[in-house]
């Protein structure tokens, strides 16, 4: 991996202390992430989920989108989960960790991707862009 | 008089930041300069002492004069160099060394009508220049027959694609045979079509073609690579000017970092057609130019790197077509030669007036923007940031800081 995507996986091991994170690194410097037992509850029926995502090789620029959690997600209020979270995925998709590291499993995507950023403005972190995906899905 | 604590907290700002420490003062003359006995007794008295201090990083000291320099470097092992010669950057480029350089040797006189524009001095200039073309399709390979006819000594160029049918109208000297046409077309079966795609010439073979036919002197590395592997990458910092030509958002990236941080120059050139989704109205033609200089805004800076794109191209095909933004990708861009000519031309112009030192000190740093259909051309001025990550000044910035500063983007060098 490379050393910036290295030091994005700490940070994320460090906020997430206590739950599980595991890492399957891919061919180009970047790693698939999974972090469990991520806590949901409502909206949603189930109380927690893994979140995983793909930083590639390109961090710390590009967006890491998109994000992928449990495949069976539902509403309490039994509605539709509703635009940009789409059910019938996979993650990781075979072929991209090397190795058994990351075994693929079935998976719900989140895609909520940012084109630009703020001039002059820090970078967005993968734990930074994970923590405000975790609160838009919260606030469906 | 510089006391002695001020030139320790200066080496010590400089062994924090892995930057070598120069101190410099002029001399008179114009076009030659050297250091007086008293300037090296006291390099001999002080240096070895202000070496211990740096720990790792070279001191040294230049002395200019109006059209030269000289510099005597202690370098942390102990060795002296003295120094060769020297770049001035900016609008146009010059080279300085303790005497004015000499251009020996003979200039072809095939060259005699350009050679009045830019005298044998701008000739030989262009003769030992190393330029590097970053895609070899159609922007690249009119640069490749442009530079080479120009008279460029050293070419690298990168590009891991073979030719196909459909780049035929738009890359200099490519051939039918070259992109196996027949071959790779119904009724042909998929298998043969297939085969004949795997055999197609690599761009950077027609390029290296179209090079040798121009110019039998020109030395030429062809790289059948990803710009963004490390040691393609690597090639690049022995360049004196870079052609950017492949538009992926990481190839921008990429060549946005080493310009910065090693202060080679560059272009970015491209053509693009805009049209209305729903009624395929064309709703724009234009063909951009940018420089990319240490001097002006960076690509960075100036929301020319779309975060998303940077993260699609970092992912498998695979993962693209299961997140379905394949869609988007598999609409194929029109693209014309003559659009591409505007471009390439003008990068090739900004190439040239840059070398041969013959810009105007007031040329404009602006990106260019050819409109074909309204015959005009408009002027953006990059913006900069000087804390930005790419082109910014102090650890946070790549500016000028060569080995010693940040990782640049490639692809992760395995052990």
């Amino acid at each position: 991996m490379t050393p910036d995507v290295q030091d994005a996986i700490d940070e994320i091991k460090q906020h997430f202390r206590g739950l599980n994170v595991l890492v399957g690194p891919d061919k180009d410097g970047g790693a698939c992430v999974i972090v469990e037992g991520v806590g949901l509850g409502a909206p949603y029926a189930q109380p927690d989920s893994w979140i995983g995502f793909h930083i590639t090789h390109a961090c710390p620029y590009a967006d890491v989108y998109p994000h992928f959690v449990r495949h069976d997600l539902s509403r309490i209020d039994k509605n539709a989960l509703g635009e940009a979270i789409s059910p019938g995925h996979n993650f990781p998709q075979p072929g991209v960790v090397v190795g058994d590291a990351l075994p693929s499993r079935p998976a719900i995507q989140l895609s909520r991707r940012a084109n630009k950023r703020e001039p002059n403005s820090d970078l967005e972190t993968p734990l930074l862009k994970t923590l405000k995906v975790l609160r838009w899905l919260m606030s469906r | 008089m510089l006391r002695a604590n001020f030139i320790r907290d200066r080496i010590l700002e400089c062994r924090d930041e892995k930057l070598a420490y120069l101190a410099i003062h002029n001399h008179g003359g114009t076009t030659s300069v050297s250091f007086s006995p008293d300037d090296y007794a006291s390099h001999e008295r002080g240096y070895p002492a202000l070496l211990d201090v740096a720990r790792g990083v070279p001191v040294g000291a230049l002395v200019f004069a109006p059209r030269a320099v000289a510099g005597d470097i202690w370098l942390p092992d102990g060795t002296r160099v003295e120094l060769v010669d020297g770049s001035i950057i900016g609008r146009r480029l010059r080279r300085i060394g303790p005497t004015l350089p000499s251009y020996a040797g003979s200039i072809d006189p095939d060259f005699d009508r350009q050679v009045r524009l830019f005298g044998d001095a701008g000739q030989a200039i262009l003769a030992g220049a190393t330029v590097a073309i970053i895609g070899l399709g159609g922007v690249g390979s009119l640069l490749a027959e442009f530079l080479s006819r120009l008279g460029v000594g050293h070419f690298i160029l990168i590009d891991p694609e073979r030719i196909e049918g459909t780049n035929r109208p738009r890359v200099i000297g490519a051939t039918r045979w070259n992109a196996r046409t027949w071959f790779t077309r119904d009724p042909w079966p998929k298998w043969i079509q297939r085969i004949a795609r795997n055999t197609a010439s690599y761009k950077v073979d027609i390029a290296a073609r179209v090079i040798r036919r121009a110019s039998k002197h020109a030395t030429i590395e062809r790289l059948k690579a990803d710009v963004l592997d490390p040691k393609v990458a690597k090639r690049l910092l022995d360049c004196d000017y870079m052609f950017l030509a492949a538009d992926t958002m990481r190839a921008r990236l990429l060549i946005n970092a080493i310009v910065h941080q090693y202060l080679i120059p560059a272009v970015q050139v491209g053509s693009k057609v805009v049209h209305d989704k729903d009624s395929g109205e064309i709703t724009g033609v234009h063909t951009i130019t940018r420089p990319i200089t240490p001097e002006c805004g960076c690509l960075w800076c100036n929301q020319l790197i779309n975060r998303a794109k940077l993260q699609e191209e970092a992912q498998t095909e695979r993962e693209r077509q299961a997140q379905r933004y394949v869609d988007e990708q598999t609409i194929v861009a029109p693209s014309v030669i003559t659009l591409n000519a505007v471009g390439a031309a003008q990068a090739a112009n900004d190439f040239l007036f840059y070398m041969t030192g013959l810009a105007s000190d007031e040329a404009s740093t602006a990106y260019m923007r050819f409109d074909p259909r309204k015959r005009s051309v408009s002027l953006d001025s990059p913006r900069r940031s000087w804390d930005c990550t790419e082109c910014g000044i102090g650890p946070k910035g790549r500016l000028a800081r060569g080995d010693a500063g940040k990782r640049l983007p490639t692809f992760h060098e395995g052990d």
